[in-house]
């Protein structure tokens, strides 16, 4: 049987519309380009420095840029290298004089270990990065740099959170 | 004639790119990203360290040796061969960082070649307080035409102790 005009018209733009029928992915794929590209941006930069939990570091509006070093963890409770818990904050406040023997063995360690793994006659520049919780007394602070001084090490670096330049 | 041409047109398939392969990439990617992404910069702060040894040797100079003195009771600052400058005493708010950067601004413009500065503390002093200090005396914030640009103090900054008695002698 003939269709009228009519009903032919509608049935054309019925199939029409069926066909075209999707979900409209435009916004989404606009959101996720962006987002991939703000976080490659973002991410280019890898993390030298570990974190821990225990510690929360001061702020400060330094740029330097951290190096690869030692790392010595110190949170409220207990000292660390490369997050080993060395010794407890009150046993190396305790000890006498104004270095700690139990940190510096193991601080000797670690430099032992960067001699044995470097080759050729360049001598290594031994530095270490002191990751303090900001509760931390400075007594405590000035004892660990001590050992480190002793310890061979030539340079200290005090890991921070970087702030805006407003915040000071 | 016309009206055919526009009928071809209305029965066209609009064809669509098939981006299936990329949607799946962006979200693999995407999430991976926002797990790996750090959002807090870790930074360093540099110490002048003195070897161990060498530690009492360049006392003899008679210049100008500033010395920032963080307390219990407030900040002091002051010339190591010339005596204390000025005091700061503890605020309601805290230490008067302010005015310690101002004072330190002032200095500078008299001394323009002088780059490093002694920090002494008090053996209970939080590791908080040294490092904020450390950013007054490194850096100080100025305001050049409407934006906040930072102007370099005396970036070498050594630790030591503080001395004791000053406190109340000068009380």
């Amino acid at each position: 049987m003939r269709m009228s005009r009519r009903a032919q018209r509608m049935d054309r733009k019925h199939k029409r519309g069926k066909t075209v029928l999707g979900i409209n992915l435009v916004s989404l794929m606009d959101i996720f380009t962006i987002l991939v590209f703000f976080l490659l941006v973002n991410s280019s930069d890898g993390e030298i420095l570990p974190s821990h939990k225990s510690v929360t570091l001061p702020e400060s509006v330094s740029e330097e840029q951290p190096r690869q070093t030692v790392v010595i963890m110190i949170n409220p409770e207990s000292v660390m290298i490369y997050g080993e818990v060395i010794a407890s904050v009150q046993s190396i406040l305790q000890e006498a004089g104004t270095t700690s023997p139990s940190l510096q063995a193991a601080l000797m360690k670690e430099l032992d270990h960067a001699r044995a793994k470097q080759h050729g006659a360049v001598p290594v520049r031994m530095e270490a990065t002191i990751m303090g919780d900001r509760e931390i007394p400075y007594q405590l602070l000035k004892k660990v740099m001590a050992t480190v001084t002793v310890a061979g090490y030539q340079r200290v670096s005090l890991a921070v959170l970087q702030k805006p330049l407003e915040g000071i | 004639m016309r009206r055919r041409l526009n009928r071809r047109r209305l029965n066209e398939q609009p064809t669509d790119i098939n981006i299936t392969a990329f949607m799946n990439l962006m979200v693999i990617l995407v999430p991976f990203l926002l797990i790996t992404a750090v959002f807090s910069r870790i930074t360093v702060l540099e110490l002048n360290l003195p070897a161990a040894a060498a530690q009492e040797q360049n006392i003899q100079q008679p210049k100008f040796d500033l010395e920032i003195i963080v307390r219990d009771a407030g900040i002091e600052v002051g010339d190591r061969n010339g005596g204390l400058m000025k005091r700061f005493p503890l605020t309601a708010a805290g230490y008067d960082f302010e005015q310690l950067s101002q004072l330190l601004q002032q200095i500078k413009a008299r001394f323009p070649d002088k780059l490093d500065a002694t920090l002494l503390l008090e053996a209970d002093i939080n590791y908080d307080t040294l490092v904020q200090v450390m950013d007054r005396v490194r850096v100080a914030r100025v305001v050049v035409t409407g934006s906040v640009q930072s102007a370099e103090l005396f970036p070498e900054i050594s630790i030591g102790d503080a001395p004791a008695g000053v406190k109340v002698a000068s009380k």
